[in-house]
């Protein structure tokens, strides 16, 4: 993880071949997840700057919620 | 090592291995819940989740304070090396031995949860599958074993722990959702942003499947068509 630059930004990624639909991210990050109506989480398109710290703990709640762990926290470099 | 006995360290551990058995039971449970996608409206699942792995670490501690007592206490020859070792009891070889073996796969599906994000998910899955055989060592230890085994209320505990996990194996088995059925209503935490009509009909079985799968799909459609009375009264 490291030091994140302000300039960095910051989405959350699925795995949908380890997805199996439990559920746990659209509770622990409903501002990220929304389910399909099978219960699959539709992540999010749009990425955050690393000053959204609400946004950023509620991605770091679904990661390790995740019980097939399937999600986890992208970073990229800064925008320009 | 001084021979350090005491009625009160004897107590402890009778009562901690009790404690544990239950503490134990109650986690396979609710694991069993979150394994089988309870959970979504009136409580959460990643609670569920969040209480399975909050009372698994409660009966760790009571299971070492255990483990500590009935070493340290000098009333029964039991060694340190008994604690991971089976068969090494001088005292009761058979029951001990098999408590030994409860705690090993305690253990091992304990560390290999803490690094979980380090080991494969299918090993750390099967590793998880002992704690059914942890569960069975721990009862049968708890009666073979027990100074109070054999007394009305000590059964009484063992038998309701045994038929407790036995329902949890049935549902286990009967109530695994198929694949993309699993859906979850919306938790009362997540704020209502595109709220669903059709949560509460939201259900783990599988029977229910195909009514549900035709009911979510109500409310993709952007807003539904007037009924055909109100449509009749607005003609000339």
């Amino acid at each position: 993880m490291g030091v994140r630059r302000r300039t960095e930004s910051l989405r959350l990624r699925v795995d949908p071949i380890m997805c199996d639909g439990y559920g746990h991210c659209r509770e622990l990050a409903p501002e990220l997840v929304t389910l399909d109506e099978w219960g699959y989480p539709i992540l999010s398109e749009q990425t955050f700057v690393a000053t959204r710290k609400d946004l950023i703990h509620s991605a770091q709640l679904a990661v390790r919620g995740c019980p097939r762990q399937a999600l986890w926290l992208e970073q990229f470099g800064p925008r320009n | 090592m001084t021979a350090l006995t005491s009625p009160y360290l004897w107590y402890s551990a009778r009562a901690t291995g009790i404690v544990s058995l239950v503490l134990l039971t109650v986690t396979i449970v609710l694991g069993t819940l979150v394994a089988t996608r309870v959970g979504g409206n009136a409580v959460g699942r990643f609670e569920l989740n969040e209480v399975h792995r909050s009372i698994s670490m409660i009966s760790i501690a009571f299971i070492a304070f255990h483990v500590v007592v009935t070493v340290i206490d000098s009333f029964v020859p039991i060694g340190v090396l008994s604690v991971v070792v089976p068969f090494t009891s001088r005292y009761q070889r058979l029951p001990v031995a098999i408590g030994t073996i409860a705690l090993d796969l305690m253990l091992a599906v304990w560390i290999s949860s803490v690094f979980k994000e380090r080991i494969k998910h299918s090993s750390w899955r099967f590793i998880h599958w002992l704690s059914w055989l942890c569960f069975v060592s721990a009862a049968v230890h708890g009666f073979l074993s027990g100074t109070d085994a054999h007394r009305m209320w000590s059964e009484l505990v063992t038998v309701g722990c045994i038929t407790l996990v036995a329902a949890s194996v049935v549902w286990r088995i009967s109530m695994r959702p198929e694949r993309a059925a699993g859906r979850t209503a919306h938790s009362p935490l997540s704020s209502g942003r595109a709220s669903r009509p059709d949560a509460a009909s939201s259900r783990v079985g599988t029977k229910d499947s195909n009514a549900n799968r035709s009911s979510s799909r109500r409310p993709l459609t952007p807003e539904p068509a007037p009924p055909r009375a109100a449509q009749r009264e607005r003609r000339p």
